[in-house]
C-alpha cells in the first residue's frame, strides 16, 4: 500500500489528497491511504510518499468540493481539517463518496465516514465556541491585550475572527502555547498569523502577572455572584471544564479552583 | 438605609451590588446578531456567549449588577427590602460604564445586565439608569449587549428609551397571581407589571413590522414544522397578506410607547430611533416556591405570557429563604431546586417540542412528577401510542420521543432518506439511548426485549434518573451512609 504523509496544514493536506487520489485512478482507492505526519510507527510493507504543499493543486480539490459536492461541505472539511485527530483519510473516503453523491453526501449520516466527518466537525465548532467564551486577555497598560490560550484543536484564527469583529479598533494578539504561534490584530487593519520563538514565548509569558486592578475587580465580582445556597461545583465542572482554567483570571486564586 | 461610609471604594460597591443581583436569574447574552462596526467596541452573537460559570454552575454572560441596593419598597422575599439592615452602595454612571467597557475588553463578560433598587421614586431610578446606559453607548461606544430590567412604575417615554438602548429589556413579575403578589409585595401591583410589559411588546412588535421583519419573535426553527405548538395556530400567527394592516393595527392601539415625549427631558436623542427598539425582545422571572401556586398554574402563565406578550423567555427562580417573615416559608426550607428543573424542562418543551401546558399538567395532576422528567412522564401516560418506527415517524412524533431533542430529530430526518437507520447510528447522532430505547423500533424491532408496560418502564426510566436528580437535590455534601436514614429500615 501506499501512504501520503504531510503536514498539519489545510493546503498540504489538499496537496496531499490531489496526490493520492491521482495515484488512485490507476491502482485504486482502496491501495491508498493519507496520513498526517509526524508518522509514529512506520510499518514494514508499506511505501511512504511525502507531500509538499502545492497551491494550485490544492486550488483544483478546493473548487471541485464546492462545484461537485457543496460549500457547506467544504466548510465543514475545513473545519474538520483543524481537529487534533488525524482526520485526513476519513476527508478522502468522504469525498470518494461525495464526488459520486453530490451535495445530499453532507446528510448521509449512516455512513461511518460521513458520521466521524460531522463528528470532527462538531467537536471543533465546540472547541471555537470554548474559545469565544473563556479566551481572557490580559490588559498591557490598556494599550495591548494579550491572551494565553492552549485549545486542543488548532483553532485560535477561527477564534480570533470572532474578537477582530468585535474589538476592531484595539491592538489584540492571541496565542497558541503548544503550537506556538500566535494570531495578532493590529488596532483597525488586517490580522496576520506568525511563529513565536523559544525567546518571544518567554517574554509574552509574563504578561500574565501583569498587575491590572480589574482583574481583581473581576475576581470580586465572581466571588460574589454565586448563591452559596445552590453551590454545585460538579454543574460548573461540567460548563467549565478544568482543562480550560488555567489560563481564567478568576480561578487562578486557589480557592475558587 | 443610609451609607456609612461616605467613601466606599468600587471594591466594595461591586461586592455589595452583585450580591444584591445575584437572585436575578437571567444572564443569557442571546437573541441578537449584531457585526462589530470600526471606532466602536462590541458585537453580539444570536447563539448567547456564557463566560464563565459560577460556584452554583450557573452561568455569567453579563455583568449583572444593581445599580443601587437602596430601596424604598418593602417586598417581603427581597433581600434588598427597605425594612432589610444590609450594607448599602450605589454605582455612578461613570463606575457602570467603566466596569462594563474594562471586563468586556478583557472577554470577561458580553454585556451589561443593569437592574436597581428604586431610589426615591421608580421614574427616578429609571431615569438614572437610562442615562447610564445613554452614556455608554454614546460616549463609552459601547455595541455589545445591554439588559436592563425595568422598574415597575416608571414613566412610559423611560420605557421607551430604554427599549431603544438595550437589546433585551423585562419586567419582572416575580409572583404568577395577583392574591400572592397582594400578600408579598404590597408596593407593586398587577397592573404596574402587566401593563408595561403589554406595551412593550406591541411596541417591539411594531418596531419589528417597520424593519420589514415578522411581527413576532423568531422561534426555535423547528417549531415551524409543529402544527401544534404554542406558537402556532389562528391567535398567535399573523397572515401575510394583511401584514401591513395588522401593523397599523398595533400601533394605532395607543400602546405603543414613543420617543418623542422623552425628547423633551434633555438627555435623550432622536438618533436613538436608528437601533431597533430591544432586537431580543422581552423576558420575565417567577419565583418559584415562596407561594403556594401549583406547577400547572406557572405553567400556564408561562404558556399565556408566551402567546400574548411573545416574550422570549420566562425564568424561574428557586425560593431561597433570606428573610424571616409570617407569611413565607421558614428560614430552613432547602430550596425547591428538583422543582425549578422540571418546570424549566416543562418550558422547554413548551418551546421546542411543540408541547402545550395543558398536555402536560391537569387540574387533577397539578404538578410535575418529581422524579421523572416531564417529557418521560407524558410518554408514559400514553404508551399506547409508543413504540414508534423512526424510519417513518413523522417529525413532530419523533421529537416527543423521551431522549430525543430537535438537534437529533433533525438528523434522524436527514439521515433516513438516504439509508436505514439502526440503534449505533442512532446513538452517533446524539439520541439518548437509555431513554429512548423504550419507546422506539428501529427496522421494525426494539433495541431489547422490552415489555410495552407502564410499571415496569416507569421503575426503569426512575432509575435512569434517580442519579441526576439527585445530583440537582445534593450538592457535594458527604455524610456516613444511616441504615435507617437513608433506606428507611426501621
Amino acid at each position: 500500500m501506499k501512504i501520503f504523509t504531510c503536514k498539519n496544514r489545510f493546503e498540504d493536506m489538499m496537496t496531499c489528497i490531489f496526490n493520492a487520489w491521482d495515484l488512485a485512478l490507476k491502482c485504486g482507492h482502496g491501495n491508498v491511504k493519507l496520513m498526517r505526519e509526524p508518522v509514529l510507527q512506520y510499518t514494514f510493507m508499506d511505501e511512504y510518499i511525502h507531500v509538499e504543499p502545492d497551491k494550485e493543486k490544492a486550488d483544483r480539490v478546493i473548487n471541485s468540493i464546492i462545484k461537485k459536492i457543496s460549500y457547506e461541505a467544504y466548510v465543514n472539511i475545513y473545519y474538520a481539517s483543524l481537529s487534533d485527530e488525524d482526520i485526513l483519510d476519513d476527508i478522502y473516503r468522504f469525498l470518494n463518496i461525495g464526488f459520486r453523491m453530490g451535495p445530499k453526501v453532507i446528510n448521509m449520516l449512516t455512513n461511518p465516514f460521513v458520521m466521524r466527518l460531522m463528528e470532527q466537525k462538531r467537536k471543533v465548532v465546540n472547541e471555537i465556541h470554548y474559545s469565544r467564551e473563556f479566551i481572557r486577555f490580559n490588559s498591557i497598560d490598556n494599550k495591548v491585550y494579550v491572551c494565553h490560550w492552549e485549545p486542543k484543536c488548532d483553532v485560535i484564527y477561527m477564534a480570533a475572527r470572532h474578537f477582530a469583529d468585535r474589538m476592531p479598533s484595539e491592538h489584540f494578539m492571541i496565542i497558541d502555547e503548544n503550537r506556538r504561534y500566535a494570531v495578532i490584530h493590529p488596532k483597525d487593519s488586517e490580522m496576520y498569523m506568525t511563529d513565536l520563538s523559544d525567546e518571544e514565548m518567554d517574554i509574552l509569558s509574563r504578561t500574565e502577572q501583569y498587575a491590572d486592578e480589574y482583574r481583581d475587580l473581576w475576581s470580586v465580582f465572581f466571588n460574589s455572584i454565586g448563591i452559596k445556597e445552590r453551590e454545585n461545583r460538579k454543574c460548573q465542572r461540567n460548563f467549565f471544564p478544568l482543562r480550560l482554567r488555567k489560563h481564567a483570571v478568576e480561578f487562578m486564586d486557589e480557592k475558587n479552583a | 438605609m443610609f451609607e456609612l461610609k461616605a467613601g466606599l471604594t468600587l471594591n466594595e460597591k461591586l461586592n455589595i451590588l452583585a450580591d444584591a443581583a445575584k437572585y436575578d436569574v437571567a444572564c443569557t447574552s442571546s437573541g441578537v446578531d449584531r457585526k462589530g462596526e470600526k471606532g466602536k467596541l462590541g458585537n453580539s452573537k444570536a447563539c448567547g456567549i456564557c463566560h464563565s460559570f459560577a460556584s452554583d454552575g450557573r452561568c455569567i454572560s453579563l455583568l449583572k449588577i444593581l445599580m443601587t441596593n437602596h430601596c424604598i419598597y418593602d417586598c417581603k422575599y427581597c433581600i434588598n427590602r427597605v425594612s432589610n439592615d444590609v450594607p448599602r452602595a450605589t454605582f455612578t454612571p461613570e463606575e457602570i460604564c467603566e466596569l462594563t467597557i474594562e471586563f468586556y475588553k478583557r472577554n470577561y463578560i458580553e454585556g451589561l445586565f443593569l437592574s436597581s433598587g428604586v431610589l426615591k421614586n421608580p421614574t427616578y431610578t429609571m431615569e438614572k439608569m437610562c442615562e447610564t446606559l445613554a452614556l455608554l453607548r454614546n460616549k463609552y461606544k459601547f455595541n455589545g449587549y445591554i439588559h436592563i430590567k425595568t422598574i415597575p412604575g416608571a414613566a412610559d417615554e423611560l420605557l421607551a428609551a430604554a427599549g431603544y438602548l438595550a437589546d433585551r429589556i423585562s419586567v419582572n413579575l416575580e409572583l404568577p397571581t395577583e392574591d400572592s403578589l397582594k400578600k408579598l409585595a404590597p408596593n407593586k401591583s398587577f397592573n404596574s407589571i402587566i401593563n408595561p410589559m403589554a406595551k412593550i411588546s406591541s411596541t417591539i412588535a411594531g418596531n419589528r413590522v417597520l424593519l420589514g421583519k415578522d411581527a413576532r419573535m423568531e422561534r426555535s426553527s423547528g417549531n415551524k414544522y409543529l402544527s401544534h405548538s404554542i406558537f402556532a395556530g389562528e391567535n398567535v400567527r399573523l397572515d401575510k397578506s394583511t401584514e401591513s394592516s395588522k401593523a397599523d393595527a398595533v400601533t394605532s392601539s395607543g400602546q405603543v410607547l414613543d420617543l418623542s415625549a422623552a425628547k423633551e427631558t434633555g438627555i435623550f436623542s432622536d438618533s436613538w430611533k436608528k437601533r431597533s427598539f430591544a432586537p431580543a425582545g422581552q423576558s420575565t422571572q417567577i419565583i418559584i416556591g415562596a407561594s403556594g401556586e401549583s406547577d400547572y398554574t406557572l405553567l400556564r402563565t408561562t404558556q399565556k405570557l408566551y402567546q400574548t406578550f411573545d416574550l422570549k423567555r420566562v425564568f424561574f427562580s428557586a425560593y431561597i429563604p433570606i428573610n424571616e417573615d409570617a407569611l413565607l416559608p421558614s428560614l430552613d426550607m432547602a430550596p425547591p431546586l428538583l422543582r425549578e428543573h422540571r418546570l424549566y424542562q416543562a418550558d422547554w418543551l413548551l418551546r421546542f417540542y411543540g408541547f402545550q401546558a395543558d398536555e402536560l399538567l391537569s387540574e387533577d395532576k397539578p404538578d410535575l412528577n418529581v422524579q421523572i422528567d416531564p417529557k418521560c412522564d407524558w410518554a408514559l401516560r400514553h404508551l399506547d401510542i409508543f413504540p414508534i418506527e423512526l424510519q417513518t415517524a413523522p417529525y413532530y412524533m419523533i421529537l416527543r420521543v423521551p431522549g430525543i431533542g430537535p438537534k437529533s430529530a433533525k438528523r434522524i430526518i436527514q439521515a433516513r432518506r438516504y439509508g436505514l437507520l439502526d440503534f449505533n447510528s442512532l446513538k452517533k447522532m446524539g439520541v439518548v439511548l437509555k431513554r429512548a430505547h423504550y419507546f422506539i423500533t428501529c427496522g421494525g424491532k426494539m433495541m431489547f426485549n422490552t415489555p410495552i408496560e407502564e410499571k415496569y418502564i416507569t421503575r426503569q426510566l426512575i432509575s435512569v434518573n434517580s442519579k441526576e436528580n439527585w445530583q440537582v437535590t445534593h450538592t457535594e455534601k458527604y455524610s456516613q451512609m444511616s441504615l435507617f436514614d437513608d433506606f428507611g429500615v426501621s
